[in-house]
């Protein structure tokens, strides 16, 4: 019972909440795939999965602009037989599709989703770290997990007894190694400057100091073009280059077990473009802002978080507006049935504009952390602690989004590389560049700053 | 034969980046011009929105109509003998005309066979078969439905072709009463 009642409840109430966050990259694929699939569509002037519908009354055909595809191909591969061809290995072909889905809750453990929060609950300071495990090998945690999810790609290979997923196994596993290397050690000048492994005192230092793309802008793009070789997508995917190998290591998997190693793909993903925003975007912390400023203002910080989110809901408003109008003027037959479906968005959008800027406003006047009294207990720096983190949390999933889209812009622009090419470029340039950049970033710090 | 010597790559090219930053803003104007300028994508959404087709389109066929509603049709069957696919089917009778010799008693054309190439509307006299209906998809439940015949290729209105003086002769179109005034005659 000890270790029960060496924290308060609210302290424990918030660490186990916080293991809800192991689910974020589950969610990032719902929002991944739609944005893969209409963001390809449009670099290629195409529109993208926009028809299928779900049908509710009085608001007709309802295509969430084309979210109701993704759930419609989810079902599909969700319901369709599993079937393994003869002759692989049994239990290693069930088994592999799971790692890299497995490793998806594991990885988010050592990421700082917002500031330690720090508040005082009847009479005493409480200190909760941000990421689900406070480490202070955190890097290297993550690091270790991510390279895991090659065991999967790797013992498909090997139990599907086909040519072509072994000779995928094979580049993805030389490829996770090779690009292990860049990655760990572009991002070694970061941590030279910072001298710590663990990612909160990252972000800290970039909080105070500069973000790590101003510091380390050449290993900035190192480890971005390492990370993006490490979860294996174009232009790096030689791993499932489809005219020599069929699609790499899942070519003999259907169904869910081929959607596992999709999933796991997408939440590598994101995954990786967290620990790009973490490392050299300064996290979760808000540009031009400190923490100390943001929570001695606080109800004029969550005013304008509110009048964001509302102009965000304004722009939304007037994209469907235009939209409309245009659509008003098409002969298209469906454009009563199109017009009346997005009725429903512009009820929702302008609820959530007047809430938002109702909220912002009461928030600007009436945000008192003294009058926040429950029971006669003050919980006002709980709110203050719980608004920051909030704050924080949305900061890092804007950074980690647009890096997600950096993922799917790179996919869709840039050709394969030939096999050859990206071991050169891992081994005789990026690595090149990673050391020179080590070295002097460490002569700099070292006559610089003398520590 | 003509060889194209290409420029040999420059360094600023060979290093990649740029070229690649280059691209990277190429996709992503085009990628701003499907999420903010989404009705000037080239996509139709097929069967809601249906192609722009001009009149010199080989469509489907029509036959013309003279003033007083008869096929312009004599029958020759210089449309069957031209056509390469051996999908139209005629069958002359005697006109009622006293000026003219013959009429179609039978006009088919089956359009699962036809490979719409155009050459009875060349091939006929009497500028009786044209291809300008602009009509493209052809959906029926049997293969017989998809024969048209004389009925269906005569069924067509003179306000769907307001800009071609021939068709507005045929009877309901805007020169009809003078027309008929110049053909003279009216056929039982």
């Amino acid at each position: 019972m000890d270790i029960i009642e060496s924290k308060t409840w609210i302290e424990w109430v918030i660490t186990i909440a916080k293991f809800g966050f192991c689910f974020v990259p589950v969610l990032y694929i719902l929002l991944l795939i739609p944005m893969e699939r209409r963001g390809a569509g449009f670099m290629q002037d195409r529109q993208g999965p926009n028809r299928s519908y779900i049908k509710i009354p009085y608001f007709g055909k309802i295509r969430l602009f084309g979210y109701v595809q993704n759930m419609c191909d989810g079902t599909k591969l969700f319901f369709k037989e599993q079937f393994a061809p003869a002759g692989v290995n049994r239990v290693l072909y069930r088994v592999a599709p799971a790692i890299p889905f497995a490793i998806v809750f594991l990885s988010p453990c050592v990421i700082p989703w917002f500031g330690p929060m720090v508040f005082e609950w009847g009479g005493q300071t409480v200190r909760i770290a941000g990421s689900i495990v406070d480490s202070d090998v955190g890097v290297l945690l993550l690091f270790g997990f991510s390279s895991l999810s090659a065991f999967g790609a790797m013992l498909a290979g090997w139990a599907s007894k086909s040519k072509y997923s072994f000779l995928g196994a094979l580049r993805t596993s030389s490829m996770t190694i090779s690009y292990e290397v860049c990655l760990g050690l572009s991002m070694m000048g970061l941590l030279v400057l910072v001298g710590s492994f663990n990612l909160t005192d990252i972000v800290n230092w970039q909080e105070h100091h500069v973000w790590g793309i101003v510091a380390q802008p050449v290993a900035f793009f190192c480890f971005l073009i390492a990370a993006i070789a490490e979860t294996g997508r174009a232009p790096f995917d030689v791993a499932e280059g489809e005219p020599e190998l069929v699609a790499g290591y899942h070519t003999e998997y259907g169904a869910m077990q081929f959607g596992l190693f999709y999933m796991g793909e997408y939440s590598h993903i994101c995954i990786n473009s967290f620990l790009v925003a973490t490392l050299f975007l300064g996290g979760y912390a808000v540009p031009f802002v400190t923490t100390e400023t943001m929570q001695a203002h606080m109800g004029g910080t969550l005013a304008i978080l509110c009048g964001v989110l509302a102009f965000l809901g304004l722009a939304f408003l007037h994209m469907i507006y235009r939209y409309s109008r245009k659509l008003k003027a098409t002969n298209l037959t469906n454009r009563f049935e199109i017009l009346r479906e997005y009725q429903l968005y512009k009820i929702v959008a302008w609820i959530a504009v007047v809430v938002f800027i109702a909220l912002g406003v009461s928030s600007w006047f009436f945000y008192d952390p003294s009058k926040f009294v429950v029971n006669g207990f003050a919980v006002g720096s709980l709110a203050t602690a719980v608004g920051t983190a909030l704050i924080h949390l949305l900061v890092l999933v804007v950074k980690s989004v647009f890096f997600c889209w950096v993922w799917i812009w790179v996919r869709w622009t840039l050709p394969r590389f030939r096999y050859d090419h990206v071991m050169h470029l891992g081994w005789k340039i990026i690595l090149n560049i990673a050391l020179i950049n080590l070295v002097v970033t460490a002569v700099i710090a070292k006559l610089v700053g003398g520590n | 034969m003509r060889i194209i010597k290409q420029r040999p790559m420059d360094w600023v090219e060979r290093l990649y980046i740029f070229e690649a930053l280059r691209g990277l803003f190429t996709t992503l104007k085009h990628a701003a011009r499907g999420l903010f300028r989404y009705e000037t994508l080239p996509t139709i959404s097929y069967p809601e929105g249906q192609p722009e087709v001009r009149n010199t389109y080989r469509a489907k066929h029509r036959l013309m109509l003279r003033p007083d509603g008869t096929p312009r049709c004599v029958a020759c069957g210089m449309c069957a003998a031209a056509c390469p696919a051996h999908c139209i089917f005629i069958e002359a009778t005697a006109s009622d005309d006293p000026r003219i010799e013959k009429k179609v008693k039978r006009f088919d054309i089956d359009h699962l066979t036809c490979v719409f190439c155009g050459l009875c509307a060349e091939a006929c006299p009497v500028d009786a078969l044209r291809m300008d209906t602009k009509k493209i998809s052809f959906m029926h439940r049997t293969r017989e439905d998809f024969v048209a015949h004389l009925e269906d290729l005569t069924n067509w209105d003179p306000k769907d072709y307001p800009d071609d003086e021939q068709s507005q002769v045929a009877p309901g179109g805007k020169k009809n009463a003078e027309a008929l005034e110049v053909w003279g005659m009216e056929v039982k």
